[in-house]
């Protein structure tokens, strides 16, 4: 069984206002480095521990939070106890430009990390305030040169769009410049308000100056178009890569295979039958301090459990293979599951195809890009 | 062995709905010691779920009850229970009948209310005693006085000796049972004459079939004798008589005066007709009692189910309610757009709410129903008359000569400061007023005559809005009358929606086409593609809007972390989805297809 491997890293500095993710802002002389890497690294023996044998780590990433606060040192025993229970391909850390220097990029690349993906989100001061990020647009664009310069870092950005007062010229200047500058990789995602965010919070009283959705749809679409000129592939909805330079450690989520979350709100799936058929996922309570401290007397940290049977897998596979190019594997699905997500979707299948909203290749389905845009309402008519 | 006739009293209880009619029928039966205390659960009268929420009764039911008066004499006091809404007039017409006495109880912080009054003016026409009752007495806003006059001013009786009681507190009861002993006259009869028996209700039983309830006018009806229904013409063997006190009690006979159940072995409740005479097979009355009317359903709708793998669950549950509804009516139906399902029939438009709810409710079963429609009698060029229940059955208009609608009497009262709007709202829906009558300086009955095709388009919302909830309406079936009518059809993406064709007045259809088109705009949700919803009449647009695409329904991130939120959320669109009906390539929701109750 090949795993992804995820950590979450559960510290920011500051908490930003459309972010839903398991994080706490946190003075950084207060971020218990070692602590949190030792609590990491019993989890995960833990975990592998728990597993049917044969698992194997292939991917590594370190999402947040904020992982590039994390002390190299720390970050890399992490690095080393997972590489020791695998062999990686891919090991990415996130970063907010503010916490990335040639000094950092350069130990994380003595550590073996090979992926830095930079929390951009905007080359534009105004949006960047709005958004409430610490960074302003030199430092975002600085950040992504020394990235980029240190040599031997594929270098990702995140992009935001959507966002009020701005406009389609700005959006796609950015990307050119970030483009220009040498980035491989943009993940793009449209602003999503989530319940329970201080946006979340505005916009339920109305208060938050917001894009409609059509506007946001004509904005994807630029981003594609800008994309695509600049040679990068679409290859899932909100992705996009120079030839060789997709996220691997994302690719396996999104053929839903096993993966292996580690740290305070993680969250992970793996295998509990031998046949690998059957899963759970598990949420880790977000509090670090009882993630530490159960680790530490050697137990499992406190989670929230969900049993994930062969219909929820392929339910799941299919959500998450629509989402890409590539589209859903159907033979390797069944294999996975059990369970052959052809039969009983038939006429459902024939109809979104006669709408144009699926591709039927036998051994494989798949959704035009063109109605990428309309992907939830297609996989519902699946599920 | 029967009772003496002159120690019977059978009587009723008429009251608007929360007026108090149940609580005050469960402390009748807690003061002559019909009910344990373990027993007294609110309201025994009223048997359903669906009733005790609504806080009306469905179907009438009776107890006999024993009381020893201040006479020191024992009493058997049959106390009848009537439904309390318009839909059920006739049946409260008959149960009353079944009585020679009945209680008018009025809530007295609220005064007489229009129902009220319609069903005193049935149990007047049925010559019963009235005892008027001054409810809620106990309430700082009760009004006796006033309340004493208005039953004088209004409904024309004397109420002087009016009794004040609560339901609430138990004041009066003892007041009240004498009184019906005292005021009620005995029923009369011969125990030796033929039989005859008005059959007042019935409800279907699983074992025994159909079970009737009857009021014995004369002669003695006995265990095993061999009966006829004079109406159905059909003869029966009687297994089982008795009575319920409230708890069911078996018995040898009833005799004149009395009132109990009997069972036959009859199948169907639809055999049972209200107002039935029933007589011995072989010694047989000469004549049948007066009054019998066959109910017929006044409005239909068509109900499908959403998904049509649940068309025979849907069948089976409509044939459970058939049996214990004789006034409810169902055949199978199809439509273009809904496919398979069921046209049914109704008293009116609460029946019909009840059915719905009932088949929703108890059934679990998600249903599309459509909009309702009265019978319209359409007059062919080839001199035939047809009746259609179904807008979208309207025969071609090149073969028809006239179209007649249902026309009703309604009667209105309302507080006088909402007489200008309400007549303004009888006007707009084709109303005559026909009577306009002050009832004190502050209340006003006006009499309207207006089709019932107009009464079912959210009339009663509208008048329960215009009186800010004050005015109260009855109303009875006064015949057919040619109508100026034609059909709206709507279109949706160019295809007619046969589920969604209604019959309007030609005056009003243009609006009210239009008005509907951009009430389904509203209603159904933007799809995939861009969809042209448009209203027609005979084939020409009079109106169109379009909903635009949707262009975007994508969810931004989806990792790890995010999978189960997602696929909830996905399986949550697909639930809403099963919800909906698919005509073409559109969803069209469950609403659209009564969104034309939800216009102006």
């Amino acid at each position: 069984m090949n795993l992804a491997v995820y950590v979450h890293f559960p510290w920011c500095l500051q908490r930003c206002p459309y972010c839903d993710f398991a994080t706490e802002a946190i003075n950084p002389s207060r971020i218990p480095h070692a602590r949190y890497a030792d609590a990491v690294v019993r989890e995960l023996g833990l975990r592998l521990d728990a597993l049917p044998p044969g698992a194997r780590a292939r991917t590594l990433f370190f999402g947040g939070g904020t992982p590039s606060l994390w002390e190299p040192a720390d970050l890399g025993r992490v690095i080393a106890a997972v590489a020791r229970r695998g062999d990686l391909q891919e090991i990415t850390v996130e970063c907010n430009p503010t916490s990335l220097d040639a000094e950092r990029c350069a130990r994380w690349k003595d550590l073996g990390v090979d992926r830095v993906s930079i929390g951009v989100q905007s080359l534009r001061d105004e949006h960047l305030r709005y958004l409430g990020r610490l960074h302003n647009a030199a430092g975002a664009s600085l950040a992504v040169q020394t990235a980029v310069r240190s040599g031997a870092l594929r270098v990702s950005a995140d992009v935001m769009f959507g966002l009020a007062e701005q406009t389609i010229e700005a959006l796609t200047e950015d990307l050119r410049a970030l483009l220009g500058e040498g980035v491989e990789h943009l993940s793009c995602y449209a602003l999503t308000i989530e319940p329970g965010t201080r946006f979340g919070e505005l916009a339920r009283k109305g208060r938050l100056p917001r894009l409609e959705d059509d506007r946001v749809a004509t904005m994807y679409e630029a981003v594609e178009r800008t994309c695509e000129d600049a040679g990068l592939g679409h290859y899932e909805v909100s992705n996009y890569a120079r030839p060789g330079a997709t996220s691997r450690h994302n690719e396996a989520y999104w053929r839903g295979e096993w993966y292996l979350g580690l740290g305070a709100g993680a969250v992970g799936c793996t295998a509990v039958t031998e046949d690998g058929r059957a899963g759970e996922r598990w949420r880790n309570a977000a509090d670090a301090e009882a993630y530490c401290t159960a680790l530490e007397r050697g137990e499992f940290p406190p989670a929230e459990t969900e049993a994930i049977g062969p219909e929820t897998r392929v339910q799941e596979g299919l959500m998450l293979g629509l989402r890409t190019a590539l589209g859903v594997d159907l033979a390797g699905l069944a294999a996975r599951t059990g369970v052959d997500p052809r039969v009983g979707r038939e006429a459902a299948v024939a109809r979104e195809c006669a709408r144009g909203n699926l591709i039927d290749e036998g051994v494989r389905w798949s959704i035009p890009r063109s109605r990428w845009l309309l992907a939830d309402d297609i996989v519902a008519r699946l599920f | 062995m029967s009772t003496e006739p002159q120690n019977i009293r059978n009587f009723s209880i008429i009251a608007h709905i929360d007026h108090g009619k149940s609580t005050l029928a469960d402390r009748i039966l807690d003061f002559t010691g019909a009910l344990s205390a373990r027993e007294r659960v609110e309201q025994f009268l009223d048997k359903m779920d669906i009733e005790r929420e609504r806080g009306i009764t469905i179907k009438a039911q009776h107890v006999r009850l024993h009381y020893t008066a201040d006479d020191g004499q024992l009493y058997q006091l049959n106390l009848i229970d009537t439904p309390g809404h318009v839909d059920f007039t006739y049946e409260v017409s008959r149960s009353l009948s079944a009585c020679e006495g009945a209680l008018l109880v009025v809530d007295c912080t609220q005064g007489v209310e229009a129902q009220t009054l319609a069903n005193v003016y049935l149990a007047v026409e049925a010559n019963l005693n009235v005892i008027p009752v001054l409810n809620k007495v106990d309430l700082p806003s009760a009004d006796p006085d006033r309340t004493r006059q208005e039953i004088e001013d209004v409904v024309g009786l004397d109420a002087s000796e009016a009794v004040l009681a609560s339901g609430k507190t138990g004041i009066g009861i003892k007041d009240i049972l004498e009184s019906v002993v005292k005021k009620v006259r005995p029923p009369t009869g011969d125990p030796k004459a033929p039989l005859q028996a008005l059959l007042f209700d019935s409800w279907y039983d699983s074992y025994r079939g159909a079970v009737v309830v009857v009021r014995v006018r004369e002669g003695t009806l006995r265990k095993g004798d061999k009966i006829y229904l004079m109406a159905t013409q059909r003869e029966y063997e009687v297994t089982e008589i008795g009575v319920f006190t409230p708890h069911p009690v078996a018995l040898a006979e009833l005799g004149p005066g009395e009132v109990g159940f009997l069972a036959a072995n009859i199948r169907s409740v639809h055999d049972t007709k209200v107002g039935d005479t029933i007589t011995h097979a072989k010694r047989r009355a000469t004549e049948a009692l007066p009054g019998y009317k066959e109910v017929k359903p006044m409005v239909f709708a068509g109900i499908f189910p959403t998904d049509s793998v649940d068309y025979t669950a849907l069948r089976d549950a409509l044939e459970k309610l058939r049996l214990n509804d004789a006034s409810f009516r169902f055949d199978p139906d199809t439509s273009d757009a809904l496919g398979f399902g069921f046209r049914c029939g109704f008293l009116g438009l609460l029946h019909m709410e009840i059915i719905q709810e009932r088949l929703e409710r108890e059934y679990n079963l998600d249903l599309i129903t459509t909009a309702p429609s009265v019978v319209y009698r359409v007059r062919l060029r080839n001199g035939e008359t047809v009746d259609v229940e179904n807008p979208s059955r309207l025969p071609d208009p090149g073969r028809i000569l006239a179209i007649d609608e249902p026309f009703l009497k309604v009667t209105l009262h309302t507080p006088a400061t909402s007489v200008g709007v309400i007549m303004q709202l009888c006007q707009d829906r084709r109303g005559t007023q026909i009577g306009m009558q002050y009832n004190g300086p502050d209340r006003v009955i006006l009499t309207y005559e207006m089709p019932l095709n107009e009464v079912l388009f959210d009339f009663f919302d509208k008048l329960k809005s215009a009186s800010k909830g004050y005015a109260s309406m009855d109303y009875e079936l006064i015949g057919y009358r040619e109508g100026d009518l034609v059909r709206v059809d709507m279109l949706v993406n160019g295809e007619p929606v046969d589920a969604l064709s209604v019959i309007l007045n030609k005056e009003k259809s243009h609006k009210r086409g239009r008005d509907l088109a951009s009430k389904l705009k509203e209603v159904i949700q933007r799809q995939q593609y861009e969809v042209a919803i448009q209203a027609a009449i005979g084939g020409k647009i009079i109106a169109r809007e379009t909903i635009g695409a949707i262009r975007k329904n994508v969810t931004a991130k989806c990792y790890g972390g995010d999978i189960s939120r997602k696929r909830k959320l996905l399986e949550k669109q697909k639930e809403g989805k099963k919800r909906m009906k698919s005509v073409g390539s559109v969803d069209i929701p469950q609403e659209a297809f009564l969104a034309i109750l939800k216009i102006d």
